[in-house]
């Protein structure tokens, strides 16, 4: 049913990850993110592999649970490597019929792009695993307090962000609940054409957006009866603060891209990893 | 099954049913044991118990918006046991009416709103619209007043009549009803109770009721059954289940007013006939003890 869809697949624990600063989870993300266009060669995602590893068995989510993320986009992964065995050209053919050409190097590219893209799933997804949403929005909104500077609504932005996360779970179950008040009616979306099918969907949506707006506007009344101001002079009630894991976590990770690099480095392979040269491959 | 089979058939019949959330997971949770309850056509039910004592699971195995999982269950006859059951026909025969029914409205206008589960269930257009008259007049609102009017416009009481009219429209023999008075001012709700009292005494509808207003389902049910801990812990009449004040109030329920009274007066050894359970009928048969003491 639809009640087993999880939004945000925040996996509870107690972990030396799940006990970060989500601020630093979510630079040390994007960094990773960033970091992981550099590397080219199959060593580097072997490094990486290990460092994934590494993480994931600090932060005591299963394997699983994390392999699980990459389930719902592994269509999109795959096309995405198989356009790029046909798209790439080079020295060696492998195979050829009529238009279609492999070449070695198309296959190494495609690997490569699939590890790529995979790796970058399962590094967001280990922070979505140990960070909760609400830490999550509190990480953003502090984040991107420096655009306060020009006049960018930090606080309301964030704001909105928790009130969508927070209204999702409660949507899921009232669509669940229309779902079964319109299948009691005789409701029928499982048979028929694509167009019985799509219109079948018609006195779910309605309702829901229906009921959408009307929590919107409960929520809108009962903040203004608390007479909510946006960002003025807000204090947090959890105040979000650097500790010792944070220092460790930033130390290893960056170490950890320096000594991919400096190896690189030393064997004179620079040019592989500068990222014009990422650009010509 | 024939339609002579149908007429010998109990309404609901229940036996051993079990139900378990998140079966084989450490969150599993047993919403149901043992389950054993029969019920007969044109009784009126009134399902209790605390939240989360399974009554509302129990009353979607009614319609097989869950489906079984272990354990019998026919309904007018019909094995729900079964691999592929006819579910629209016992759709239609069981109509449920959710708590807040109102959410549920999405169509342009009142009238397609209550033909919507008509058309589901094939009736054609002509005979669709004066079923869905029938049922409009039945639920107190003026068909022709109504008929084309946005249900966004109307008020919420009126809402839900439509919303239950949508239900009453199909004619089901088993009406099961969550909660259905929840939110609505008390004229509302005694309208409301009324209305399904009378579909249950002129109509011999079967009627099952989720409530949690002791009041109500003292003077409207039949038959109190009470849920605690996903199973039947008493299957009574009301006047019978609230004798027991003390058992009530440890289950967290609370005893009707009228069912005080009418203990008060049992202890002071007055005893009023046991269908007397609104305030005019008590209040009748108090009357009559005084003429009779006086004679």
């Amino acid at each position: 049913m639809l009640r087993d869809v999880t939004f945000g697949q925040y996996y509870p624990s107690n972990s030396f990850v799940h006990k970060m600063d989500a601020r630093v989870k979510l630079v040390l993300v994007l960094l990773y993110m960033v970091g992981i266009f550099f590397i080219v060669s199959f060593v580097g995602f072997a490094f990486i592999t290990v460092l994934l590893l590494t993480v994931i068995l600090v932060s005591r989510v299963p394997l699983k649970s994390v392999l699980k993320s990459i389930r719902g986009i592994i269509f999109l992964l795959f096309l995405t490597a198989l356009l790029n065995v046909f798209f790439n050209k080079g020295d060696t053919l492998l195979w050829s019929w009529w238009k279609i050409e492999i070449y070695q190097e198309g296959l190494i590219f495609a690997a490569k792009m699939l590890l790529r893209l995979t790796y970058l799933v399962i590094g967001s997804s280990i922070l979505t695993l140990t960070t909760t949403p609400v830490d999550l929005t509190h990480a953003v909104e502090s984040l991107l307090k420096p655009l306060r500077i020009i006049k960018f609504p930090v606080h309301e932005f964030a704001l909105i962000m928790s009130l969508t996360l927070s209204f999702i779970p409660s949507l899921i179950e009232e669509t669940d609940r229309i779902i079964r008040a319109q299948k009691a009616r005789g409701a029928d979306f499982d048979t028929g054409g694509l167009i019985k099918r799509a219109k079948a969907f018609v006195p779910i949506l309605i309702p829901l957006l229906v009921g959408g707006f009307r929590r919107a506007e409960e929520l809108a009344n009962a903040m203004n009866s608390r007479c909510y101001e946006g960002a003025t002079k807000r204090t947090q009630m959890r105040v979000m603060k650097l500790g010792w894991r944070d220092a460790v976590a930033t130390i290893f990770v960056l170490l950890f891209f320096a000594t991919i690099f400096v190896v690189y480095g030393m064997q004179g392979n620079w040019g592989a990893i500068s990222w014009l040269n990422w650009l010509y491959f | 099954m024939s339609t002579t089979d149908q007429k010998v058939a109990s309404a609901i019949s229940a036996q051993g049913l079990n139900f378990t959330y998140n079966a084989k997971s450490p969150f599993a949770k047993h919403a149901l044991v043992d389950v054993n309850l029969n019920i007969e056509q044109g009784e009126f039910v009134a399902i209790v118990g605390h939240t989360g004592s399974g009554k509302t699971t129990f009353v979607q195995h009614l319609n097989a918006l869950i489906r079984l999982q272990s354990g019998q269950l026919r309904i007018l006859g019909r094995d729900l046991a079964v691999k592929k059951p006819d579910l629209k026909a016992l759709r239609q025969e069981v109509g449920m009416v959710f708590q807040y029914p109102e959410y549920q409205l999405f169509a342009d206008t009142v009238l397609e709103d209550v033909c919507f589960g008509l058309k589901n269930f094939g009736v054609g257009k002509e005979q669709r619209e004066e079923m869905a008259r029938e049922a409009i007049e039945l639920v107190g609102l003026n068909f022709a007043k109504i008929k084309d009017k946005s249900p966004f416009d109307l008020s919420g009481g009126e809402k839900r009549r439509v919303a239950l009219a949508g239900v009453l429209a199909m004619k089901p023999k088993i009406l099961v009803m969550d909660e259905p008075t929840a939110g609505l001012d008390p004229r509302g709700k005694r309208e409301i109770l009324s209305l399904v009292s009378d579909i249950n005494k002129t109509q011999g509808v079967t009627v099952i009721m989720v409530s949690h207003d002791m009041n109500e389902v003292y003077e409207n049910a039949n038959r109190v059954v009470v849920f605690r801990d996903g199973q039947i812990v008493h299957d009574t009449t009301p006047r019978e289940l609230f004798r027991l004040e003390e058992e009530i109030v440890a289950m967290n329920l609370e005893v009707p007013a009228m069912a005080q009274f009418t203990n008060e007066l049992e202890r002071q050894g007055y005893t009023l006939p046991d269908n007397c359970k609104t305030v005019e009928e008590v209040y009748e048969a108090v009357l009559k003890l005084k003429e009779a003491r006086h004679a």
